[in-house]
């Protein structure tokens, strides 16, 4: 039997565009529909963000970082949000519901590496890319009022903060989604609890706040380097004391953590099976 | 012959599981909180067999006995708990990714479609996925949407496919990279008759002519006898049985069905014969010909008066399975 090929480059844009066409042509089919979807996440995601925003306009500032400041931060996060949404539509992100639901097996019979798998069949760029288009023109408003230079390393500087913000997120949806492995039903939306529940904390600056509820936040839980931390970095202001590469660090403890925990999950569901097939919510 | 010469091969393998056990007494929920109380089943018990390619092979047993986990286990989807398995001559554990361009998998009680695209999306998606050369896509196409009778299916949305229809599509997705082995669990779950008979035909029609081999299980026992060449049977995870169908009615006794039209109200004796059933003359009988020689049978019914027709069958295979589950148990 030939050995199988190696994942290029080429093969994992063909990927992401066969997930593109699809989300297109179903914007297409149903545009009403997608479009009262597309504008129902934007005004949440924006509701979330203005609110933190109006506080700060409100008040003169949230601790250290005045208004501009915190409309900067809104910006990083709405751009995390959107492109949250772009690679991870389809559960991709959210494992615990593919793991609970016993559906790793449809991704078992496709001739694909599972990482390949995951990383681009979420893909819904027309659907889903409007927060990540409203956090740019949010970011070039912020950037205007504050006066950054705009540099191409500071360009370079913004997609290595927002890399390592993804990272997080993933490894931290990882991480709590092994848990399906072992207990399916109790487990299976545990990754949407753990992100999505505590998003409303990740959108707050933590400026002014005790340090223990700083230090907190950017070791036990990561809401801190959501949002706040890397802001502040791409300001120029690293908090806490911690240095500008601390999120970079977080991020690689926490996806070797979750890489190991994970694939023990993995090798417990390919020993013990799956006894909980759920036919609905394995595509998207 | 060594295992890589064969489609299938399994060696020795065992798949034993743990199985949680709770009771709703309060004692009970505090000992689980405490202690859970799990039972070993043991799945597959030793099972060894070889799959020739280009034979078709039903595999049949109860419910229970360890079916869809072997197809799991040929699948890469569970590993062994004890021996060695050889699909197309690799390992599933340690080549899936190599295995699936060369094998398909189906389960008859889910489906690889995009339920909110029309059936012609989720076939190219497939081309893309698998990565399908645009001249084998085009041909295969070609070939599943005239054999399985698509064409009309292609813009249909798989949510609105009848079940009949969403297992044609899904079975012609499966053979869309040209699959050496495929491996149906269940396929003709739920399907009526028309819907059965496509399937079935498709089924014979691509292992005759492409040599593509074929492990198919279900429990309707009528469909595989029309299917498969071969059987093996399953139960309690060991291999009881492995052969021809007729084999198979050998094992239960040599039981043939005799029903004898009188014409009028009277009952013939037949025997070394059981009577099964009696309606409107009709005298439905089991014959045991371990115990009689048809030639002798046949004798006997000449010599008697009154008969108007005689009608001799084989035992329905249904029926010989379900005395063999009866005795595994």
């Amino acid at each position: 039997m030939d050995k199988y090929r190696r994942i290029g480059i080429s093969r994992v844009l063909g990927l992401l565009g066969i997930s593109a066409k699809l989300d297109l042509v179903w914007l297409l089919r149903d545009t009403r529909y997608a479009i009262a979807g597309i504008i129902a996440d934007v005004i949440a995601n924006l509701s979330i963000v203005s609110s933190v925003f109006f506080i700060a306009v409100r008040f003169g500032g949230i601790g250290s970082m005045n208004s501009d400041e915190v409309l900067f931060m809104m910006a990083y996060s709405t751009m995390t949000t959107g492109i949250f949404m772009l690679f991870g539509a389809g559960n991709n992100i959210h494992i615990s519901r593919i793991i609970g639901r016993g559906q790793l097996e449809h991704l078992f019979i496709q001739p694909l590496p599972l990482g390949t798998q995951l990383a681009t069949s979420g893909f819904m760029p027309f659907t889903s890319g409007s927060n990540f288009v409203i956090g740019i023109a949010l970011l070039v408003v912020a950037v205007a009022r504050l006066g950054v230079e705009v540099s191409l390393p500071w360009i370079l500087s913004l997609l290595l903060y927002q890399l390592v913000t993804m990272v997080t997120i993933v490894a931290r949806a990882y991480l709590v989604s092994s848990m399906a492995f072992y207990s399916p039903v109790g487990a299976e939306e545990i990754s949407h609890y753990a992100i999505n529940g505590t998003w409303l904390l990740s959108t707050f600056p933590l400026s002014g706040m005790p340090a223990a509820i700083q230090y907190s936040l950017v070791t036990i839980l990561p809401e801190g380097l959501m949002a706040w931390f890397p802001a502040l970095c791409l300001l120029g202001r690293p908090p806490l004391g911690l240095g500008e590469y601390y999120p970079m660090l977080y991020a690689v403890i926490l996806s070797i953590i979750a890489g190991i925990i994970f694939r023990k999950g993995m090798k417990h569901y390919v020993t013990k099976g799956s006894n909980r097939y759920v036919p609905y919510g394995f595509r998207r | 012959m060594c295992p890589t010469d064969f489609a299938v091969s399994l060696r020795g393998v065992t798949k034993h599981f743990l199985q949680w056990q709770r009771d709703n007494t309060g004692k009970g929920l505090v000992r689980n909180l405490l202690r859970p109380e799990k039972r070993s089943i043991m799945a597959l018990d030793d099972v060894s067999f070889s799959i020739e390619k280009g034979e078709f092979v039903a595999y049949a047993g109860p419910n229970g006995a360890g079916k869809s986990t072997t197809m799991k286990l040929l699948s890469g989807m569970l590993l062994p708990t004890l021996g060695e398995i050889s699909v197309l001559g690799v390992s599933p554990k340690k080549n899936r990714r190599a295995l699936m361009n060369h094998m398909g998998v189906l389960f008859g009680n889910r489906t690889e479609l995009w339920w909110d695209h029309p059936l012609i999306q989720s076939l190219e998606w497939k081309k893309v996925v698998w990565d399908i050369p645009e001249d084998v896509y085009r041909k295969n196409l070609e070939t599943v949407t005239e054999l399985l009778e698509l064409k009309e299916l292609l813009k249909t949305f798989a949510r609105e496919l009848s079940l009949g229809q969403r297992m044609r599509a899904d079975l012609a997705m499966l053979l869309l990279h040209s699959p050496e082995l495929i491996l149906l669990d269940e396929p003709t779950l739920g399907l009526d008759v028309v819907a059965k008979r496509q399937m079935i035909d498709f089924l014979k029609r691509i292992n005759r002519d492409n040599g593509v081999t074929i492990v198919v299980t279900s429990h309707d026992m009528d469909d595989l006898e029309e299917m498969a060449q071969r059987v093996l049977m399953i139960s309690k995870g060991k291999i009881a049985y492995d052969g021809g169908f007729n084999g198979l009615r050998d094992i239960t006794g040599n039981l043939t069905r005799v029903t004898v039209t009188m014409e009028d109200e009277s009952m013939p004796e037949l025997l070394h014969a059981r009577l099964l059933s009696s309606q409107n003359r009709a005298h439905e009988f089991e014959i045991d010909l371990e115990g009689t020689s048809v030639k002798e049978l046949m004798r006997h019914l000449s010599n008697l008066d009154g008969i108007s027709d005689v009608e001799i069958k084989k035992a329905p295979i249904e029926e010989i399975i379900a005395r063999l589950y009866r005795e595994w148990r």
